[in-house]
């Protein structure tokens, strides 16, 4: 407490102002006592251009952070209540700060979960540590043989990402960082240490300070994170330090399950390759389109499968399959590949068609399991204009017959499923397709399909049959298309089965060479 | 001869193909015409694209039928196959130069043609594209993002009826960083749909679409945390969830009361029950889409266009509005949903008392 | 507006002397099979075996591919246990499956003697009843 009256002389100094404004004494002139802040707003209100109803002002004294709180005296002398308000700001201060960074770390999580793409993950990391912590920031991924994924990022700039090869250990701790065990804490390198490939395009002034931080991953090291400094800007303190480490951790985290991610999907998408249905093309003068949607439309793959194996010459007969396994999803999916290589080797059997399927019977027959398959083996072969057709059925649907004049026939063909007797018995019927005319094999999931205006009803084969009459003449993609088309309407946002269908059609005009198989659709995924 | 008349002949000569099935000649006047020097932008945007679009009204009008209406959608589908394939063969356009984009149909819709020939056009003009192709279930299109990371997804919808499922597909899009073009008639002539449902940017043809990407598509924020909701408050009255659930109730009821009002309906052959109902379901999903986007545009559009497809084909438009007055009836606790069937049977009374256009008799 | 939800899918086992009945009812599909062949190998593996089990679909809604390969699974069984299975009250939906697959005669093959149907028997689920 200072009491100072009107000519700026110091009536009276308390103890602790004494310790503030160290040698200060009654008598003193304020204006050589305390900074000028302080002596000025004596000065206006002395002069009455300041009220002391005007709140309180503050400054500084010496280190100190100080509120002035005027109280005018019955004399004319004014008593100035000195508050220190260092600690409080500092607190303040630190409190905004960490709520700050609260919301950057939350911000950051967001941005980098919302993408399990590495590079993206990577992009996202760096141009978000540039953007916060540093001027600019390189994220230096594990390599790839001795090739090393490298992330650039600039306050403001663009992101940059190469693969190249460097010498990590060039950069101190790098190796240690990138390789994530032993743990090592953040660290702090001298500028002069590092090599050039490190400072990205763009990076303005001399290094002033670097920072190499490990990312953690789970288990597997998510590469490292180097942050950059020029010689102009302030250092890092120690509270940023922190902040940059759990900025690390959450960046790790985020890397690694993107990894993982990516290393599980090309996994899935190897194994699933083979099991996907084939690409049908026209093949020796005749059309094949085939359709597949499985169970689960998260999934792609399930118990419906079909193949088209062509002859090995237009005079030789292609073998065309369709069928079903018991039950869905990956373990349906498992045997369905089982039965297609099966088949396969046994292709040049495929004369004699129930032969073919005592084989794959007897090579299904599983002690601890009585997962069946039912399935319709067609032979075709084109002669002149039209195709001749054998068709034989274990235990599947009946293949229909499209006429030219829109009947749409059964196919009178049967036997047992496979899989599950010692033996099967089968009749094999033989049919001719006019030009025009199409052969359709199918599973349940089409006629079982459940929907329609009145949500509950079966797709059934009458509706099936009604829509095949009206697809007399059509080409065999056409048909297929229609089908599937019709079923997804009737199935609206309804459960399904596995659907698959097999259009073999005998064309309506001469053969075309122009339009190619190759240029055909790839069940509707294509890169170009 | 002009540049025009020749686009004209091409296009008229590629009608006469598809239309009579004939693959091999549609085939030769499109490769021919690339052969003549017209370029392939043009053959796909000027001449294939204005024919499948014939299809569509022919179809409409009853000048075609459902058979002709597929096999010529097949036969254009492999034209521009297989101009891909020459395109590709040929190596004429080199390695794509610009960045990656996926072209994908909505979830549900069939109509895939429209966004393969962005896709095609997109690749044209040096793009990567990963054309998903049609009835694309949302889950693979994430998976896909996640593994290529594209610049932009193009995401086409032809029918309305699946834009809540468009608007699933976008905010799933957004949720992973990547921007999406929203485009097709689904989303309005004018594109107001798209931007109902948050979509970053709409192109009202392939052409747009190129030109948006040119531009540059701005990523989205991932940090912000955008709820589906946020973007159609009016969702809050339930009333599109509530039709949404009680659909094939209502179907069956309005069935039901029709049949009091209309006896001879009672002596209707199940197809033909069957074909009432498909219709009855089809005002309710469209009453279920302008309900989900606060748009009475999109119903009366819908019914105006039935009416013409079922006066096409001599059904007396008047069956309409029985069965919308019908729904109402079953409606009549909620607003919005009144306030829509009202304004589309006044649409449909003015449609009416005009001549219908279009469909001239020919055999 | 409601609709009703599907009957519940439940298994009653019904034991007089020398047969076994258990009562289907719901949907034999995909995802019920599993605890109906559970259900069924554990009534045929307690006490005595039967002579004969009656599966009675009286009130079967349903029945999909999953739902017949665990009607071919419990005939391994009774075959292994000398027990014949009878399919009592067939709907049309199982009638068709039947029919299609060709698989009725096999099924409901009267058990010859003493373990005669076990040409497949040396399998992971053994230890059943006794015999």
């Amino acid at each position: 407490m200072l009491v100072v009256d009107r000519h700026g002389g110091l009536v009276r100094v308390n103890q602790a102002a004494r310790t503030l404004l160290p040698g200060a004494e009654s008598g003193d002139r304020l204006r050589d006592t305390v900074p000028a802040w302080l002596h000025e707003a004596h000065r206006s209100i002395s002069d009455g251009s300041r009220s002391t109803s005007a709140g309180p002002l503050s400054g500084r004294i010496n280190d100190r952070l100080l509120e002035a709180h005027p109280t005018p005296s019955d004399d004319g002398d004014v008593v100035w209540w000195l508050l220190d308000e260092t600690d409080r700001r500092l607190a303040e201060t630190a409190l905004t700060d960490a709520r700050t960074r609260t919301e950057i770390l939350s911000e950051v999580s967001s941005a980098l979960l919302s993408t399990l793409n590495v590079p993206r993950c990577m992009e996202v990391a760096a141009s978000m540590a540039a953007e916060h912590f540093a001027e600019a920031a390189v994220l230096v991924a594990p390599p790839h043989g001795k090739r090393y994924p490298l992330t650039y990022a600039c306050h403001g700039g663009p992101v940059r990402q190469v693969t190249r090869k460097i010498e990590a250990a060039e950069v101190p701790g790098l190796t240690e960082a990138l390789r994530g065990f032993p743990p090592v804490p953040a660290r702090w390198i001298n500028p002069d240490d590092i090599p050039g490939w490190l400072i990205p395009d763009g990076f303005t002034g001399p290094v002033g300070s670097v920072i190499v931080t490990p990312l953690p991953g789970h288990g597997v090291p998510a590469g490292a994170l180097v942050l950059l400094r020029s010689s102009t800007e302030q250092a890092f303190t120690e509270g940023e330090e922190v902040f940059a480490r759990l900025f690390a951790a959450r960046a790790g985290a985020a890397l690694s399950a993107a990894r993982l991610y990516t290393e599980q999907a090309t996994i899935t998408g190897t194994l699933m390759r083979e099991l996907l249905p084939p690409t049908l093309n026209r093949v020796h003068g005749v059309e094949y389109a085939g359709g597949y949607r499985a169970a689960k439309d998260h999934e792609r793959i399930g118990g419906d499968f079909y193949d088209v194996h062509p002859g090995s010459d237009p005079t030789q007969e292609s073998l065309v399959v369709l069928g079903d396994v018991a039950g869905k999803g990956l373990d349906a999916a498992v045997l369905t590949g089982k039965i297609r290589n099966t088949l396969h080797a046994l292709l040049p059997l495929a004369e004699d068609h129930q032969r073919v399927l005592n084989l794959l019977n007897g090579a299904l027959i599983s002690s601890h399991s009585t997962r069946f398959a039912t399935l319709v083996l067609a032979s075709v072969r084109r002669r002149g204009g039209r195709v001749q057709v054998r068709l034989t059925s274990a235990g599947h649907l009946p293949p229909l017959i499209v006429r030219a004049d829109g009947t749409v026939e059964e196919v009178a063909t049967g036997g047992n499923l496979v899989g599950v007797l010692p033996a099967v018995t089968t009749n094999t019927v033989r049919t001719v397709l006019e030009p025009g005319e199409t052969c359709l094999l199918y599973t349940d999931g089409i006629t079982e399909a459940r929907g329609g205006p009145l949500g509950d009803e079966l797709f059934g084969e009458h509706r099936l049959r009604r829509a095949l009459a009206e697809c007399a003449g059509m080409p065999a993609e056409a048909v297929v298309e229609r089908v599937q088309m019709l079923t997804a309407q009737w199935l609206g946002a309804g459960r399904h089965d596995d659907m698959a269908l097999v259009a073999v059609s005998a064309p309506k005009t001469g053969l075309l060479t122009v339009v190619n198989g190759h240029a055909s659709r790839q069940n509707g995924r294509r890169d170009m | 001869m002009s540049r025009l008349t020749a686009k004209d002949g091409l296009a008229e000569r590629l009608w006469q193909a598809v239309v009579d099935g004939d693959e091999h000649t549609a085939a030769r006047v499109v490769h021919g015409a690339l052969d003549d020097g017209v370029d392939e932008e043009t053959l796909l945007l000027e001449v294939i694209a204005p024919v499948q679009e014939k299809v569509g009204v022919e179809w409409a009008a009853d000048r075609i039928t459902v058979a002709q209406e597929h096999a010529a959608t097949a036969i254009n589908e492999r034209v521009v196959a297989s101009l891909a394939h020459r395109r590709r063969q040929s190596g004429e356009h080199g390695a794509p130069h610009r960045g990656r984009v996926t072209v994908s149909c909505v979830d549900g819709e069939w109509h895939a043609f429209p966004a393969r020939l962005v896709a095609e056009v997109l690749a044209l003009c040096g793009w990567r594209v990963d054309y998903l192709g049609a009835q694309t279930p949302t889950p693979h299109l994430v998976a896909h993002l996640h593994h290529t990371n594209p610049d932009a997804v193009l995401l086409s919808g032809s029918l309305p009826t699946h834009l809540p499922t468009a608007h699933a597909a976008i905010t799933a899009c957004q949720a992973v960083g990547v921007p999406v073009l929203a485009g097709g008639r689904a989303f309005g002539p004018d594109g107001r749909h798209a931007r109902a449902l948050g979509a970053d940017r709409w192109a009202a043809d392939a052409r747009g679409a190129a030109a948006v990407l040119e531009e540059g598509m701005t990523r989205p924020d991932p940090s912000a945390s955008r709820q589906p909701v946020d973007d159609l408050p009016h969702l809050v009255d339930q009333e599109y969830t509530m039709v949404v659930q009680t659909r094939s109730l209502l179907v069956k009821q309005t069935l039901a009361d029709l049949e009091t009002r209309f006896p001879a309906m009672r002596a209707y052959s199940d197809a033909q029950r069957e074909r009432t109902a498909e219709d009855l379901a089809h005002i309710v999903d469209f009453l279920a889409a302008a309900l989900y986007v606060d748009d009475t545009d999109l119903f009366t559009a819908f019914l105006t266009w039935t009416a013409d497809i079922l006066e096409a084909r001599q059904v007396p438009a008047h069956s309409l509005t029985a069965g919308l007055d019908a729904l109402a009836g079953q409606l009549r606790d909620f607003p919005r949903t009144v306030e829509l069937i009202r304004e589309g049977t006044a649409v449909l009374a003015e449609h009416s008392v005009r001549p219908v256009p279009g469909p001239s008799t020919h055999a | 507006m409601t609709t009703l939800p599907p009957p519940e899918f439940t298994l009653d086992f019904v034991r007089e002397p020398g047969t076994l009945t258990v009562r289907v009812r719901g949907d034999l599909d995909y995802d019920t099979s599993d605890d109906a062949l559970d259900a069924v190998l554990e009534q045929l593996s307690a006490g005595r075996a039967p002579r004969d089990v009656r599966l009675d679909f009286g009130e079967l809604t349903w029945i999909d591919s999953t739902g017949l390969s665990t009607l071919l699974m419990i005939h391994r069984r009774t075959s292994t246990l000398g027990a014949t299975l009878h399919l009592d009250n067939r709907p049309a939906v199982l009638e068709r499956m039947l029919l299609m697959t060709n698989v009725l005669d096999h099924l409901t093959a009267p058990a010859a003697d003493e373990r005669a149907g076990a040409e497949l028997e040396e399998d992971g689920v053994s230890g059943a009843g006794a015999t």
